[in-house]
């Protein structure tokens, strides 16, 4: 892990909340970056743009009126360049001073495993409420009926939520997938793990029939553009030998596009962290722990916070 | 004159003809954000647009004609009430009651519908409209503020119908803090159309025009069309101008949703709620069914299997299953069968109970959940232990669920609710005139192909349960997968001995005598425990066992709960020794 | 067999397999990597559509390119009853014409919105949604009138037309894009008309409906 330019010097711009500025986010995938041109976007209401240097290393920086969209990029006119880390196949860089650098994903080293970017999706929500929605089992029978999930087994048995290393891991989640592999004729129980290293990027191990040890590794990487917006990244690690890239990506973005609307529809958009804000149940522990966990952080940005009654 | 404030009238939110079955009309009034739907009886619901879940907006709900059920988990939401009637992550816990969604007052007037965060205002009554048929005229929504919208209706004298000469003299007048009068008059002729303006938040509000009289068929359309292209020129006007800041208009406070009565939970005996027989008929040969309404405010919700105590004019407290299918929330429908050997119960209810009296309820407690998420559900009901499954049955053929339903009776004669069971047809099975050998074979033919997922729910004489209990029990059926409620309790009690309760909590020891319930030794004890049946049926009086030897003679428990020894029902089990220590 | 040039989240492809599927006709998918390969845009996929857009349908050897063509196409050949494109009566027919070509608006206002939020797509977001709420009261008083005479559809007659695929999905999938359709009572009631057809399929992005009461 290289972090590619200097620490930003300068004032803080974005929201009020270190918590979410002294962040990495995970921008673009690397692969899909327009080499020495002018991407326009913006990171936590903040107006940056990115490229990539005629080398392939990454370039951001906040916006400057010189550089509209599409313009050339000289490297060394830029007013105000950002840091970047090229990881896990993405862009990455804050507008804050992020405590180190990015969580580990150890099974990005084994060397058999592919690993893309699945696909990335505006949606207009926040942040927490779109990790929240990655780490939630009980919706997986009604939004993604016959891939993910299947009514009427819609049970959510109980299981383990553990905090370790200030992360919090939900284990021996149990579901009912109709199509959990690709070689299945019926359906079966599966068993996923979460696990939420940062503020806005979660991960999912789930069995794979390719490996009897080794887990498919899921993530969802956020790109808060402001705190009602988002570009949802779906990242992949997978011990796949079966499916093309394109099967990987048809499969991944028919799913996050279930999930759009749904997100859509949640009001409001910012993540109700008061625990009488919505009425959980047993189903609901990671996110429940995940609510807490943001509470407790001291998240303000994408969620509502806790009153203090 | 001070205006009133908005957020104390009632105000329209759709036209009725919007709410086509099965819909849910989107809409928005004072800043409210709500989910208006018809219900196949009728009801007309408006609710806060929103899962109390996960915050969904529940415009996106599916409304499958009794009940809204919610895209991203599945919450289902019942008509009326707006209870949470079943969350599908856990398919054997009942909702709690206050899982609710707002809701909010609901008229018909006009036409429209109304609404409001009052509980007493009602939708106004104005001189124009009264007394005849009325046209709802196409509604036009407008992104300019409501007082914009007032104000320029009372500037615009648009002549309701196609031009019938140039003669005519036109008025606008203010019919209300929210409506504007337009009065056309030729010759002899007038015409008059009311624009409501619904204020949907401070700057947009739908103006929604009624018109008096209801035109023949040739002209109807022309006048949809003409009004239509007069008040969308308006809204061109209104738009325009809507472009500078105007004054704001919004209720002082958010808009309140009805709160309804919630019964508190009483515990002990005491009846919870007053009803009143808004029908009794006779459904089956020696059956009376009974429909009873509130006498005020709301039912309380259930879940399929649930039963209510009835307090019955003669002081007897009897326990009856609500038949109730989902959607049907304005009354609870059950079924009473004549016993030759009644103790007082049934005959009382036969007899005594006419259509207008008033009966004592307690709130609906269910030891007999249905699951909603078995591959296969196989109901077997014996007589009148068909009630709960009825109420099963309607529920798992409304989600389209695998069911059987296997009805053992005399005869047709006894069948009941037939008008229930008719729609019912492909899951109904009807056995009939059976002796005891024969019903068991019949059973172990159902039984005889246990597969995962499959649960068995079995109601009817105490006899026939237990041979269905052992026959699924040989065919490989888990004890976890029978599900069954006695209606009473056949076996003998035996209440001679005595023995010593000592109770944890508050350190106490009692003594609890032959011929005396552990249940009465509590209760004088001064320890406020709650029962219902008192015959070791329906779970109520449950005790948590810390310790010592247990005589359970309930018909409550199934084997392994008896086995466990952790939980007596105090009012038929006794201590197996001379001591026990209640959690108590 | 058909072979169909598709991408899951094309509103264009779905009108395809909407009406493949109420018309009950077998086709094959060739699915394209739309995003993040841009595959319809390069060279090999030229030489199918030198246009370098989807969808395209293959007929045994008959290439044919362009959503609202294909729609037309389909119809003629594959629907038996003549309902879903009404040759037989010249003013239907008129009226269908005239709402396909209201539907390219829709495509380029509303599902262009779409792409633009969901893709990044270079389009003037507000631009698009303003176009398509004029788009929207247009049809949305239309639909509002054919129900005041008794009539479900987008063009007048008893059934529905392939000028109601072609609306569909733009209206269906509209708040991808940020266009709500809460001042479109009845645009919402004929999409879910639409959803109860027999044969209807989804795509990812459409809430389900409730069954019609019996
Ligand atoms: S948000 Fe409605 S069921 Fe979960
Ligand atoms: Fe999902």
């Amino acid at each position: 892990m290289t972090i590619t330019n200097g620490r930003r010097s300068g004032a803080a711009t974005g929201p009020a909340d270190p918590v979410a500025i002294d962040q990495w986010y995970a921008i673009t995938a690397l692969d899909e970056i327009p080499i020495g041109r002018t991407v326009r976007t913006e990171l936590l209401g903040v107006p940056m743009s990115y490229c990539r240097d005629h080398d392939g290393s990454p370039l951001a920086w906040l916006t400057q009126d010189s550089l509209p969209a599409g313009a050339p990029v000289d490297a060394r006119t830029l007013h105000a360049p950002l840091p970047t880390l090229a990881d896990y196949g993405y862009l990455w860089t804050t507008v804050g001073e992020p405590d180190g650098g990015l969580f580990d994903i150890p099974e990005t080293a084994e060397p058999d495993r592919r690993i893309l970017n699945a696909g990335t999706f505006g949606i207009f929500t926040s942040g927490p409420r779109a990790v929240e929605n990655f780490l939630d089992m009980g919706h997986l029978p009604f939004v993604h009926p016959g891939v993910l999930g299947q009514q009427p087994f819609t049970e959510i048995v109980d299981y383990q939520v553990e905090y370790r290393s200030s992360e919090i891991y939900a284990v021996n989640c149990l579901i009912f997938q109709p199509k959990a592999a690709a070689a299945s004729t019926s359906g079966q129980m599966v068993n996923y793990t979460f696990r939420v290293p940062h503020p806005l990027c979660a991960l999912l191990y789930k069995s794979t029939p390719e490996d009897d040890v080794r887990l498919d590794v899921i993530g969802l990487f956020v790109h808060p553009i402001d705190d009602g917006r988002v570009r949802a990244h779906l990242f992949n690690c997978l011990l796949d030998t079966v499916n093309t890239d394109g099967q990987l990506r048809r499969f991944q973005q028919g799913v996050l596009a279930q999930d759009k609307p749904i997100l859509e529809n949640q009001v409001p958009r910012q993540l109700p962290l008061d625990p009488d804000a919505e009425a959980p149940t047993r189903a609901d522990k990671t996110s429940n722990a995940y609510r807490r966990w943001l509470s407790d952080l001291g998240m303000t940005y994408g969620v509502v916070a806790r009153s203090n009654s | 004159m001070t205006a009133p404030d908005p957020g104390s009238l009632l105000h329209p939110v759709a036209g009725c003809a919007d709410l086509v079955p099965r819909h849910v009309v989107k809409a928005r009034l004072l800043g409210q954000d709500l989910a208006v739907w018809r219900a196949d009886d009728d009801f007309v619901n408006v609710w806060a647009d929103r899962c109390i879940h996960r915050g969904v907006r529940l415009t996106v709900a599916a409304n499958d004609g009794a009940e809204l059920v919610c895209p991203y988990h599945g919450w289902r939401y019942s008509n009326r009430s707006g209870n949470c009637a079943y969350m599908p992550a856990h398919p054997s816990d009942a909702p709690p009651r206050r899982l609710r969604v707002p809701t909010f007052r609901s008229e018909e007037r006009y036409g429209l519908i109304w609404s409001g965060g009052s509980p007493e205002a009602e939708p106004p009554r104005l001189p124009h409209l009264e007394g005849e048929d009325t046209l709802v005229l196409r509604a036009l929504p407008v992104n300019a503020p409501p007082d914009l919208a007032l104000q320029g209706l009372l500037e615009w004298p648009c002549q309701p119908v196609p031009a019938p000469g140039d003669g005519a003299s036109i008025s606008c007048d203010s019919a209300g803090p929210f409506a504007v009068a337009v009065t056309a008059r030729t010759g002899g002729t007038e015409e008059a159309v009311v624009h409501f303006v619904q204020p949907v938040d401070g700057g947009r509000c739908v103006i929604r025009p009624v018109m008096r009289g209801a035109p023949a068929a040739d002209r109807r359309l022309s006048i949809l069309r003409h009004h239509a292209r007069q008040l969308e020129e308006l809204r061109t006007r209104l738009e325009s101008s809507a472009g500078s800041p105007v004054a704001v208009r919004g209720p002082s406070t958010p808009l309140q949703p009805l709160r309804r009565p919630t019964a508190t939970a009483v515990s002990g005996r005491a009846p919870q709620l007053e009803v009143c027989v808004a029908r009794k008929w006779l459904t089956a040969e020696g059956i009376a069914a009974f429909e009873l309404a509130p006498v005020s405010g709301q039912l309380p919700s259930f879940q399929p299997g649930a039963h209510v105590d009835v307090h019955l004019p003669n002081g007897l407290v009897r326990q009856y299953s609500l038949t109730n299918g989902p959607g049907l929330t304005s009354v609870y429908r059950l079924g009473v069968k004549l016993e030759p050997d009644s103790r007082g119960g049934s005959r009382c209810m036969h007899v005594s109970v006419h259509e207008g009296d008033r009966l004592q309820l307690s709130e609906p407690h269910n030891n007999f959940p249905l699951r909603r998420d078995a591959a296969r559900t196989v109901l077997i009901a014996g007589g009148i232990g068909v009630t709960p499954l009825l109420a099963m049955a309607q529920t798992l053929q409304r989600q389209e669920l695998a069911y059987e339903l296997h009805y053992f009776a005399q005869s047709d004669d006894h069948l009941a609710f037939g008008e229930v069971l008719e729609p019912l047809s492909t899951g109904l099975v009807k056995h009939l005139g059976l002796s005891p050998d024969q019903t068991a074979d019949e059973i172990k033919k159902i039984t005889h192909d246990y597969g995962t997922a499959s649960h068995l729910y079995v109601c009817g004489p105490g006899p026939m349960i237990e041979a269905t209990r052992a026959i699924a029990a040989d065919s490989g059926w888990p004890e976890d997968a029978v599900h069954f409620e006695y209606f009473k309790n056949e076996s003998e009690l035996h209440d001679a001995s005595s023995f010593e309760v000592r109770l944890a909590r508050t350190g106490q020891t009692l003594v609890v005598g032959p011929g005396v319930s552990l249940l009465d030794s509590l209760r004088d004890a001064g320890v406020d425990m709650p029962s219902s049946c008192e015959q070791g049926v329906c779970g109520t009086c449950m005790a948590t066992v810390l310790e010592g030897e247990l005589d359970h003679q309930d018909v409550f428990f199934n084997d392994s709960e008896r086995a466990a020894g952790d939980r007596i029902l105090t009012c038929v089990s006794r201590a197996g020794g001379h001591k026990i220590v209640l959690d108590l | 067999m058909i072979r169909l040039y598709d991408y899951l989240l094309s509103v264009n492809c779905y009108k395809q397999r909407l009406l493949l599927s109420i018309l009950d006709v077998p086709y094959e998918r060739v699915d394209i990597d739309f995003y993040p390969g841009w595959e319809h845009k390069g060279a090999e996929f030229r030489k199918i559509n030198p246009l370098g857009h989807i969808p395209v349908i293959d007929d045994d050897g008959y290439v044919l390119w362009d959503a609202h063509a294909i729609l037309v196409y389909l119809a003629c050949k594959y629907d038996p009853s003549g309902s879903w494109y009404p040759t037989s009566d010249p003013q239907r027919l008129g009226e269908v014409a005239s709402w396909m070509l209201f539907a390219e608006g829709t495509t380029n206002t509303a599902s262009a919105a779409r792409l633009h939020v969901n893709l990044g797509y270079d389009f003037d977001l507000e631009a698009c949604q303003a176009g398509a709420h004029r788009l929207f009261r247009v049809l949305d008083e239309h639909l509002w009138f054919r129900e005041q005479q008794g009539q479900a559809w987008v063009a007048s007659g008893e059934s529905p037309t392939i000028a109601d695929i072609a609306l569909f999905g733009d209206v269906a999938l509209s708040e991808d894009g940020g266009i709500s359709r809460l001042d479109y009572p009845a645009l919402r009631r004929w999409t879910e008309r639409v959803q109860r057809l027999p044969g209807f399929i989804d795509m990812p992005g459409i809430f389900p409906v409730a069954k019609a009461p019996a």
